[in-house]
């Protein structure tokens, strides 16, 4: 059963290996279209919006939510982060986050 | 002049121990998994003790009592109970304004244990207006949870990252282990065998000769040379009465 406290970050790339978790993830909003959002997250993501999420186009994003078999991710809660994200720092922290998994979650 | 100094350790209360007092960045799943020996002793996280942490994390609920306002924290590694005493003195126009739901923390305090439970007591609590910050504070978690659980950076400690605190076994800055401690990761196999003779075998002040480590070790001299100079390099061993006599340094 998976850890149900923690949402492991990831980017893109790592999605197929979270299919069915719930999962964190930081990209920037390269599409808007009704209920759907495209990130690019190092690598293009396609985001199921809820009703609260409101997201500007160009603006970054994090997003907590489940990964669906197509390897999108139902998006639970959505957080904007503005213009000024460091990406590389977001990269650092998904690659620390799976690299020295014991500080950041359990394996299911 | 007669008086008596005032030592900067002296405190009323008299048995706090300031001298070990210590704030370590940490992730919320380290929080959980700290372990506490006997139930007044400091908790110990990643093998060592520590008194006071920070960290960061996503607000998820708030309840406010009358004595204390409680926040549940999520940082992606787990969640945990904050909880603030509310300073009933404070003017209520001059406060900073309230946390809400959703919003990112930057919190320093102490963890409690009641009842099996962990929480933690908050001193301070500060909302993060720059998201990077979130990213800083984990990748900082990371490398102080690689400081203690695998050993200073090699050839990177060389004064960069003195926090005098942490060097508790006199292991000085250029990554020299102590007894027993481990080497830098870049000596390769026949180094560190190198480095474990000339450490364990009986010899007198001049250390042990080159040829005598390979016949020791049963390897070729070119490859107890070649390690030799990486050790020496990192100021592992030094020459004592030629180039190729060699015993370890020792502070």
């Amino acid at each position: 059963m998976a850890d149900p406290l923690s949402t492991p970050r990831l980017t893109s790339p790592h999605l197929e290996h979270f299919t069915s978790r719930t999962i964190r993830l930081v990209g920037r909003v390269t599409q808007l279209r009704g209920d759907n959002a495209t990130l690019d997250s190092d690598g293009a993501v396609t985001a199921h919006l809820n009703r609260d999420s409101h997201l500007t186009v160009g603006n970054w994003v994090e997003v907590v939510g489940k990964v669906n078999g197509d390897l999108s991710v139902r998006v639970l809660v959505s957080r904007d982060l503005g213009r000024d994200v460091d990406f590389e720092a977001v990269k650092a922290v998904v690659d620390a986050t799976h690299r020295y998994k014991e500080i950041f979650y359990s394996e299911q | 002049m007669g008086g008596s100094q005032q030592g900067s350790q002296d405190s009323p209360g008299g048995s706090r121990t300031y001298g070990k007092d210590t704030l370590r960045p940490v992730t919320i799943k380290q929080i959980i998994d700290a372990v506490q020996p006997h139930p007044d002793s400091d908790f110990k996280i990643d093998g060592s003790e520590l008194t006071q942490i920070t960290f960061v994390g996503q607000i998820n609920s708030i309840s406010t009592q009358t004595t204390n306002t409680a926040y549940k924290v999520d940082d992606g590694t787990g969640l945990i109970e904050v909880k603030q005493w509310i300073d009933s003195d404070a003017d209520a126009s001059t406060a900073k304004p309230r946390p809400k739901e959703g919003e990112y923390l930057r919190v320093f305090g102490r963890i409690k244990a009641f009842n099996n439970k962990r929480h933690v007591g908050a001193h301070l609590i500060r909302p993060i207006t720059d998201y990077n910050e979130v990213n800083y504070h984990l990748l900082e978690a990371t490398a102080v949870h690689l400081y203690f659980t695998r050993g200073p950076p090699e050839g990177a400690a060389n004064g960069v990252k003195n926090e005098g605190g942490m060097f508790v076994d006199g292991g000085v800055s250029n990554g020299a282990p102590a007894k027993g401690g481990k080497l830098p990761a870049k000596i390769t196999g026949v180094g560190r065998k190198v480095y474990e003779l000339l450490q364990s075998e009986p010899q007198n002040n001049e250390g042990l000769h080159v040829n005598m480590i390979a016949q020791k070790l049963g390897v070729p001299s070119n490859e107890v040379f070649k390690a030799g100079d990486v050790l020496l390099g990192e100021g592992l061993i030094y020459t004592t009465v030629d180039d190729e006599t060699w015993a370890v340094l020792e502070y």
